[in-house]
């Protein structure tokens, strides 16, 4: 260790002149600066009271997200290897699959990284800030909520929307007022239907076998009521394309990369929790709202309403991306209100427009993108209000 | 202003284990060579020198005084010659040193005993009081400065106790049945001058007596800050009269008893010494005092060291003395080295109030280091200083304010309520210096105000 940490410091000392200000590389000094941070922990004394500080910091911070990303990541890997192999009628064991998927999904998250770096980069370059951690999510979770198959330089497209519309434009991170991710996620949404919705997308197989094409273009849970189920029997239906409750909630599935195992999302939610990064009452009141919503549109259901006013609530937390959604994006601190009551009613407004979108709104199939960038915009309404109510609680000083 | 209270309410305690604490141990420290005040370490002061160098002085001669309210004057701390007036940036007098003589003299007051006590009215109490310039041992409440003698408070509190890591206990400074009896005399003076005394002090600390142990009025739980006498105030008052309050230190209401019993000023200090490679204990030391005399680490390099608790201490040396109202020298690491990989590190002994090291699940104290533990961040929003505030204000959302100019939404948030006690700063993973700029717009407020 002691001989890796020598040469390891010998190789950051060697061109550090270069990028101090006044050097050749001084517009680079904040991706210096940035690497190095990684590989050694700044050490920089208090000057200000307390002299004591805790060990805690944004990077910690925002890699325990990362590490809650891994379970997603890597069943997303495997599953898209799955679906892939099994399109084109090739071996499904583990680890092929698991090897074919990384070569899928590794340029996607690759060319995330790279790009919205470069803009990170540009824009820490010309503002003078330090690289903010929290891109290292961005650049993770917008990969994760794409299909296997799109195009890489869409994938360019997007997080370039993401991190500059997203997020620089507003002043960089914690001053966004959408998440950056999400935001790349609806633009290339948007402008690139064809690649990010229908039935065709979700399975990445180079050459697919004739046989299997049904199973390729199959539709996801959340569009198969295309096929017109027929009232009260949309859970058969689901059942009938593969899509049983526990297909939906491990998430062997075709669709988005990372986002069809409602479980990786559960265990992921769980660690953030339990290091206290997201809050629980945003994700608790998200399936709350998600649940009461379902419930309520069941009993308006009837022939004449769209099939899935008739499903069981519980399919809706498995289905699509709403776990996802819920664990990683709606906790997002920087877009959700900061405030304890405000979080409750912002969770909960999401799953009640997930559900809605979801299901009234035909042209649709999936909401929780929609709903979280919709309660986005109304975070800061809804901490201002919390705050002008603790206010008034206050004795003031006259 | 509820008159008694079992425990404030606090939405999470951090329950910091900070490694250190002293023995309890007392002993005398060696007698100095020299003490000195610091007019620089006492809030919103601006002090006109009464002395110069060279200048022959007793226990209890002017030094200074306060250039806003001329009767508020500074006593010298020991008997000498001043041998030397510090400034630093802007002119700001940072020390007077006196070198002390072998053989200390003394002004002398009339002595006022507790039975003489009595006769006295507010006016004539507050009189002596600054005349023999005890009087800035009796704090506002609000900005922490000395109080105006012109106000009357609607409470005023001794903070029996001062859990901010590491300060002498009480029953370090109330030994004897004499230091027992001065401090009677200080509360009986505190009730001439305000009918609301309050005596708060944590929940498990011992005062030694069962008499002093009936006056506590508010016996808190829940460790730094709960028992600082703002947080107490803050969850005590029910109405915006009670807002303006005073305050005053456990040793400082004996120092206020002792001057009345004996007509001299009083210079006593027990001192908590704690910190690494240092003997841990509690010394009895003099107002003013070098910190070099109280504690010797051996080496001095890549030490900090604290004159204060640890969130409430001011960066010190050595060579510098001990302010008025500091009883407490923490030395600790100076800074952390670029530990490798450092942020992917369980960190069994990393300690923080989140959950996001190994430590949590680590019983031990932990040895902590004046180490920033980050760069400077963006605000993420992230809430931790909100669940951190002893008194319920928004940090991140009041800082904001701020930084936009809005100083009357800020007051709003409760600003004036802040305490200082620094958790929020402690606490924010973008280290961000929250609670040296709420210090800041509220001195900038105050002084607006005059």
């Amino acid at each position: 260790m002691g001989w890796i940490e020598k040469n390891l410091r010998k190789i950051f000392d060697a061109p550090r002149k270069h990028f101090e200000s006044g050097g050749r590389l001084e517009k680079l000094g904040p991706l210096f600066e940035a690497i190095e941070d990684v590989f050694f922990f700044p050490a920089e004394a208090t000057k200000n009271r307390p002299l004591v500080r805790d060990s805690l910091d944004l990077k910690r911070f925002m890699s325990s997200v990362l590490v809650a990303l891994i379970p997603p990541l890597l069943f997303g890997i495997y599953n898209t290897g799955y679906h892939s192999r099994l399109a084109s009628e090739m071996s499904t064991a583990f680890m092929p699959s698991f090897t074919t998927g990384l070569g899928i999904v590794l340029p996607i998250i690759l060319v995330s990284y790279a790009v919205g770096l470069f803009w990170e980069l540009l824009f820490a370059a010309i503002r003078k800030h330090p690289i903010s951690e929290g891109f290292l999510v961005t650049g993770l979770l917008f990969p994760l909520t794409l299909p296997p198959t799109i195009p890489l330089w869409q994938v360019a497209a997007g997080i370039t929307f993401g991190v500059v519309i997203g997020k620089e434009v507003f002043g960089g991170t914690g001053r966004n007022l959408f998440n950056p991710a999400l935001t790349a996620r609806a633009f290339v949404f948007f402008a690139y239907p064809a690649q990010l919705s229908g039935n065709a997308v979700w399975v990445a197989a180079k050459e697919k076998a004739a046989g299997a094409v049904d199973a390729v273009t199959g539709p996801t849970p959340l569009a198969v009521t295309e096929l017109q189920a027929p009232f009260n029997n949309i859970q058969e239906m689901l059942t009938d394309q593969g899509y049983t409750f526990a297909t939906l909630f491990w998430g062997q599935y075709p669709g988005t990369i990372g986002g069809t195992s409602a479980f990786c999302a559960l265990l992921g939610a769980g660690l953030l929790i339990l290091l206290g990064i997201a809050s629980y009452r945003t994700i608790l009141a998200a399936v709350a709202g998600l649940l009461a919503t379902g419930f309520l549109l069941n009993l308006a259901a009837s022939p004449n309403t769209l099939p899935w006013f008739s499903v069981n609530p519980f399919y809706h937390l498995v289905a699509g991306g709403f776990a996802f959604g819920a664990a990683y994006m709606a906790t997002d601190p920087v877009t959700a209100p900061g405030t304890d009551r405000a979080k409750w009613i912002y969770g909960f407004l999401i799953g009640v427009l997930t559900v809605l979108i979801r299901v009234v709104n035909p042209a649709f199939p999936e909401g929780v993108m929609l709903a979280i960038l919709f309660m986005n915009m109304f975070a800061p309404l809804l901490e201002y209000t919390e705050i002008r109510l603790r206010v008034k609680k206050r004795i003031p000083h006259a | 202003m509820k008159s008694s209270m079992k425990r404030a309410s606090a939405q999470i305690s951090c329950g910091l284990k900070i490694a250190g604490r002293p023995e309890h141990f007392v002993d005398s420290a060696p007698e100095p060579e020299t003490v000195a005040s610091a007019p620089e370490r006492i809030p919103l002061l601006k002090a006109r020198l009464l002395k110069s160098k060279g200048d022959r002085v007793r226990i209890g001669t002017p030094l200074y005084e306060d250039k806003q309210n001329t009767d508020i004057v500074f006593a010298a701390p020991g008997a000498g010659e001043i041998q030397d007036i510090v400034y630093g940036p802007r002119r700001v007098i940072r020390e007077i040193v006196i070198r002390l003589d072998k053989e200390q003299t003394t002004e002398d007051f009339t002595p006022y005993p507790a039975d003489k006590l009595g006769r006295l009215n507010a006016g004539a109490l507050k009189e002596i009081l600054l005349k023999g310039g005890v009087w800035p041992l009796i704090r506002d409440l609000v900005y922490r400065k000395v109080a105006d003698p012109g106000q009357s408070p609607a409470a005023i509190w001794i903070a029996a106790t001062n859990q901010d890591p590491f300060h002498p206990p009480p029953d370090t400074w109330l030994q004897s049945p004499e230091d027992k009896r001065f401090f009677q005399t200080g509360i009986k003076a505190l009730e001439i001058l305000c009918s609301n005394v309050f005596v708060c002090c944590a929940k498990d600390a011992s005062l030694g007596d069962e008499q002093i142990e009936s006056r506590v009025t508010h016996r808190v739980s829940g460790g730094y800050p709960f028992d600082d006498p703002a947080v107490v105030h803050y969850h005590a008052k029910t109405r915006p009269e009670d807002n303006h309050a005073w305050f005053a230190g456990g040793q400082d209401v004996r120092l206020l008893g002792e001057f009345l019993e004996t007509g001299r000023f009083p210079v006593r200090r027990t001192v908590a010494v704690s910190g690494k490679s240092v003997h841990g204990r509690y010394r009895h030391t003099r107002i003013g005092a070098p910190l070099g005399i109280l504690a010797d680490p051996g080496e001095s390099s890549g030490c900090r060291w604290i004159a204060g608790g640890l969130f409430r201490g001011y960066s010190s040396g050595p060579d510098f003395h001990l302010g008025l109202y500091e009883t407490a020298v923490g030395i600790i690491t100076e800074s952390a080295k670029r530990e490798m990989l450092g942020f992917m590190r369980p960190g069994w002994n990393k300690p923080t109030c989140s959950r996001t090291f190994l430590s949590v699940f680590n019983p031990r104290p932990l040895p902590v280091d004046a180490d920033m533990h980050g760069s400077g961040r963006a605000c993420v929003n992230c809430g931790n200083c909100t669940r951190a505030c002893p008194v319920n204000i928004l940090p991140q959302f009041t800082y904001k304010c701020i930084r936009a100019g809005e100083i009357e939404e800020a007051l709003s948030h409760g600003m004036l309520d802040c305490v200082e006690c620094g958790l929020c700063s402690y606490v924010c993973p973008s280290k961000i210096e929250l609670c040296q700029t709420f210090q800041e717009t509220k001195q900038a407020y105050f002084r607006q105000r005059i």
